[in-house]
């Protein structure tokens, strides 16, 4: 054996368990390889967090906008309730495959992450009936191009606001970033105006988070690597954040 | 120079070391299940009972059993303690790495 020093040279033990690391470089492999598989197992693949918003944001107001683009003009003849339930069909499909994500990924785990992300869930449920609850009776006094700026860009502002939230609580500079983008948008395609908006937050904003799930998704096993080939890190990461 | 330094017993041993090293990935304050953890780390449920025995015994690892809904679960969590020794071990070990290995007085020194 080549290295001699330290508690290495073990003694035989009588349990396989029992047994060190043949060497100080295998024990660092085994916690860096074990700490991988732990980060693989216990973080979701954002890809399923994003994607199915991402896709439902895409399709659904690019319908919308084919459905009533700018100054009323109309690219493709439909009824409103066609891209209208497509968004909504879409958007609780999204929701229900980000809940099957959460469970199965944070399911057995308890603690203050699961009350973070219980509590983050109920922002995101009593935002939106509060919106609801305030659009529904409003809108109904609007013509359909104003009723439909407002649902949206109310609906996307409280998702932007809650994103960055999101980056705050979990000190999340990605999840913040992708906030303030779909904010920023949203601002921008309520002062173009009807038909504009819907394009903007399908291209931008339903784009903009299949591409965050991808970027999501390639910095997570970036950092898994990171981790693996460096455990000095809790001290030296902390401040380098 | 004292010497290679010293390596804790406790987490001085593979299964431990997985079992340690994996509870450390847990954020602060989070507990897991026991089959969860069992699970990633491929282990059977007595083998790594004993060892989280071992690590209990230590005051690496605190075991909690409690019930969700009706079903009775066992959550396990690094102590701070637990989570100091991770760390301290885990420096002692690159200590021993990137200390030269000619700290025999009667070698000659390879670089100069």
């Amino acid at each position: 054996m080549v290295y001699v020093t330290g508690n290495f040279d073990h003694e035989p033990a009588d349990d396989h368990d029992e047994l060190p690391p043949a060497d100080p470089a295998a024990a660092l492999r085994l916690i860096a390889e074990q700490q991988a598989e732990a980060a693989r197992q216990l973080s979701p693949n954002l890809l399923w967090y994003y994607w199915p918003w991402g896709l439902a944001w895409l399709i659904g107001f690019g319908l919308l906008f084919l459905h009533l683009g700018p100054n009323g003009r109309v690219f493709v003849d439909m009824p409103l309730w066609l891209p209208l339930t497509t968004l909504f069909t879409l958007l609780i499909g999204a929701g229900i495959i980000s809940g099957i994500t959460g469970a199965r990924t944070y399911g057995q785990i308890t603690g203050d992450s699961r009350r973070r992300g219980k509590w983050y869930g109920l922002a995101w449920g009593l935002g939106f009936s509060g919106v609801m609850a305030v659009l529904g009776p409003v809108s109904e006094h609007l013509p359909e191009d104003l009723a439909g700026l407002l649902w949206a860009g109310v609906s996307v502002g409280l998702t932007g606001a809650l994103h960055m939230a999101g980056g705050a609580i979990w000190l999340d500079r990605s999840l913040f970033r992708l906030g303030v983008w779909i904010s920023v948008i949203n601002i921008v395609g309520v002062i173009a105006g009807p038909g504009w908006h819907a394009l903007v937050i399908s291209l931008a904003g339903g784009g903009g988070m299949l591409v965050a799930g991808v970027v999501f998704l390639l910095r997570d096993r970036a950092r898994g690597a990171t981790l693996a080939r460096s455990t000095r890190s809790t001290r030296s990461t902390r401040s380098n954040r | 120079m004292s010497g290679a330094p010293e390596l804790d017993p406790v987490i001085h041993a593979q299964a431990r070391l997985r079992v340690v090293a994996t509870l450390a990935t847990l954020r602060g304050g989070d507990r897991i299940n026991f089959p969860r953890l069992q699970d990633i780390l491929q282990m059977t449920a007595g083998n790594l009972s004993v060892h989280l025995r071992k690590l209990e015994e230590a005051g690496y690892v605190e075991i909690v059993k409690t019930h969700q809904g009706r079903t009775p679960t066992t959550l396990v969590a690094l102590t701070r303690r637990g989570r100091f020794a991770f760390e301290e071990y885990t420096l002692a070990v690159r200590a021993l790495l990137d200390a030269p290995q000619t700290l025999d007085p009667a070698q000659p020194e390879e670089t100069p």
